[in-house]
């Protein structure tokens, strides 16, 4: 009898069904893989597997010059690959005991914020497709590319635009320059205000966002969260305040913070942010320090370590660099924003939420997937070893990707 | 009589070929809108035609573990609906094939029916994506169909008639009906954009969450009959709505005016609006839409007895 009753239990429990979202899939143009266990609509579970973009970045950087290095780490992401170049130069920098001049901080500075202008479009039109609404997807990326144009302009090219080099930087602003950049910023202003009383009235567009994903400021500091994320909702954390570098210690720079922690306040947060970067573009224009661009670096590092961390688009990015006294880095270790971000998809899903949200709350952290491609193994306790072995990795990574 | 007329109605015009290639101008002009409206270039006159024609000739893929018959079936019973269904329809300013006593009805089942094939394509599926996109097809079904039949009932009830015919003759000879009952007017159009699936109620087919929902796993023949279908249910019903609200039949050029007109509100509505969940639809459906329509139908009889 009482066997019948356990196996008429094991027939109601619901089977799980688990829609799958990824590594190929049209919500995502990066690979990452996503398993959601629904119960109609309703989201019940999640899984995240990352890693399908391992390039051994950090390992190929301990056998390249001190230089080559740079422009390594510039192409861990295709975004923020100033932000990357920045926080890899800033933190060899300080192991060399180099001071960059007034101009080349300032410069950098800037290039920070054309980039993260850049991101938020980028982000703006993807997360707004995320939730069906291509228009502004189109008219986002339109004028995104009024910011590439900038960028080629100053710097040479359109993605990695190769700013920095060790010791300050290569390009240039010239007056005739900065002239037309204040045309294009006013333009990219009169935008951002048009984007923002979107997302702040229409309709169909709030419902959607309002409310949904949303995290309150312990939970968000509780998962660890960085960057716009964790700013809108209310966390105040923003590396260019907290711990300035380039020029943010001489030109600080306002913090964007918005204290309702849901997708329409990351929306808002960041669209704001765009703002307050076109006003300090113009502010680090009208007052650019004159001097040299760059000086003189050595080949050769002193041995020492040191960290340093930026404010990329996504929130914080850190470097850890040693060096042993070579012409290469001995170890540089990368922790990416959006590493720091995924935490809040899976608290968020715990709130059940619908499917038709997850791609909304995907991209509301602006996950970016090759930054966050790292092997991660997890001790069973049975084995003590934590030295693997060239062959080891090898068959690990074949058995990871079959 | 020499020439088959029944036949020509039927395979070349004003159903038929003729349709099949209207319809899919249609389909471009709807593209073509709103690309412009979202700042693209859109594509050229042709593409949906060449769209058509290129699945038309690739293989037909059939998937496993799905009802073979089904699968095949199920692409030209849909098609089959709305070719039947355009036949009871005042298409292109002319006066419908054919007319019965109830075909208002029958177009509104026959309009339905294609959704159905819709939503059992999906069921038939083994694939995730599929299922859940059928699920949602239904759904919506379930809560656009009964206040987007009262809006179309509407008409029918003023001019005491049940044929499509002798409504849009009232309907031509009155006040236009957008004026007089405008709630239902409102109804049936944005019925008819939860029918198409067309957004903001596209979400049995969002791609960013379920890919391309019920249709996922269609390919070749079966995907350009339901293409096809789909196309034409957009003309058919644009046509429906026309003749119903927009005062009767005309001719083919107020036709094409006014059907035009509605292409441009629709893809005005498409482009700028959030794809809503398919819990908002269900809402705002039985919440405002069947209201509206309630509301309108009471103020019709009321009119009506007095």
């Amino acid at each position: 009898m009482a066997e019948e009753i356990k196996q008429e239990q094991a027939a109601v429990v619901p089977k799980r069904y688990i829609v799958p979202i990824g590594p190929q899939h049209p919500a995502l143009k990066e690979p990452g893989h996503f398993e959601f266990t629904v119960d109609g609509e309703i989201v019940i579970d999640a899984s995240i597997r990352l890693g399908y973009v391992h390039r051994g970045i950090e390992k190929a950087a301990e056998s390249r010059t001190w230089a080559q290095v740079l422009y390594l780490v510039e192409r861990v992401c295709g975004i923020c690959s100033h932000s990357h170049g920045t926080a890899y130069a800033q933190t060899v920098e300080k192991i060399a005991g180099i001071e960059l001049p007034p101009r080349a901080k300032a410069i950098r500075s800037i290039a920070g914020e054309i980039e993260r202008l850049h991101s938020h479009l980028l982000w703006l039109g993807v997360a707004a497709h995320e939730g069906g609404f291509d228009s502004m997807f189109m008219y986002s990326w339109r004028d995104r590319e009024l910011v590439m144009e900038i960028l080629e302009t100053f710097f040479g090219n359109r993605v990695n635009y190769s700013v920095n080099v060790l010791g300050g930087v290569k390009e240039d602003i010239t007056p005739e320059l900065a002239d037309k950049l204040l045309v294009d910023l006013d333009y990219l202003e009169k935008r951002m205000k048009v984007y923002l009383g979107v997302v702040n009235s229409d309709v169909t567009f709030r419902a959607r966002t309002v409310g949904i994903g949303q995290l309150n400021k312990e939970e968000m500091t509780r998962e660890g969260a960085t960057g716009p994320t964790a700013r809108a909702s209310g966390v105040e954390r923003d590396i260019r305040l907290s711990r300035p570098y380039d020029g943010y210690d001489i030109f600080p720079i306002p913090m964007v913070i918005d204290e309702r922690g849901d997708l329409n306040a990351r929306f808002v947060a960041r669209i704001k942010e765009c703002l307050v970067s076109i006003q300090y573009i113009r502010d680090v224009l009208a007052k650019l320090p004159e001097g040299e661009l760059n000086v003189k670096f050595p080949r050769v590092v002193p041995a020492g370590e040191a960290m340093s961390s930026v404010e990329a688009p996504r929130g914080e990015l850190f470097y850890f660099i040693r060096s042993t006294g070579g012409q290469s880095p001995d170890r540089v270790k990368v922790r990416t924003a959006s590493l720091c971000n995924w935490g809040t998809i899976v608290a968020s899903v715990a709130k059940g939420h619908k499917l038709a949200d997850m791609p909304m709350i995907l991209a509301g952290i602006d996950p970016c997937f090759s930054c966050n491609d790292r092997m991660v193994v997890i001790r069973d306790g049975s084995s003590d070893s934590r030295v693997w072995t060239w062959e080891q990795l090898r068959q690990h990574g074949i058995a990871y990707y079959k | 009589m020499n020439t088959p007329q029944p036949l020509i109605c039927l395979l070349l015009f004003p159903g038929g070929l003729f349709l099949i290639f209207a319809s899919l101008i249609f389909d471009w002009l709807d593209r073509k809108l709103v690309a412009r409206f979202q700042n693209r270039k859109g594509p050229r006159w042709f593409q949906s035609i060449a769209d058509i024609i290129k699945l038309l000739t690739k293989e037909e893929i059939i998937p496993n573990g799905v009802n073979r018959a089904m699968f095949l079936t199920l692409p030209i019973v849909a098609f089959t609906c709305v070719m039947s269904a355009s036949l009871y329809v005042p298409l292109f300013g002319f006066k419908p094939s054919y007319n019965l006593r109830g075909d208002v009805i029958i177009t509104i089942y026959l309009l339905s029916a294609m959704t159905m094939c819709l939503g059992l394509a999906g069921a038939n599926s083994k694939d995730r994506f599929a299922v859940v996109g059928a699920t949602r097809s239904l759904t919506q079904l379930f809560c656009y169909e009964a206040p987007y039949m009262l809006a179309l009932l509407i008409p029918a009830l003023a001019a005491q008639s049940w044929k499509i015919d002798e409504v849009s003759t009232y309907a031509s000879e009155n006040t236009w009906m957008i004026f007089t009952s405008p709630l239902g007017f409102l109804v049936a159009f944005i019925g008819l954009i939860g029918k198409l699936e067309l957004p903001p109620f596209d979400a049995p087919e969002a791609e960013q969450e379920i890919v391309g929902g019920s249709l996922v796993e269609y390919s070749g023949r079966g995907l350009a009959l339901f293409k096809i279908a789909k196309s034409v249910e957009l003309l058919v019903a644009l046509s429906l709505i026309a003749a119903f609200y927009l005062g009767g039949i005309g001719n083919p050029l107020i036709y094409l005016a006014k059907i035009i007109i509605l292409m441009v509100i629709i893809a005005l509505i498409q482009s700028s609006m959030t794809r809503l969940r398919i819990d908002q639809t269900v809402g705002m459906w039985w919440q405002i839409g069947g209201l509206f329509a309630l509301v309108q139908l009471l103020i019709t009889i009321l009119v009506r007895v007095i």
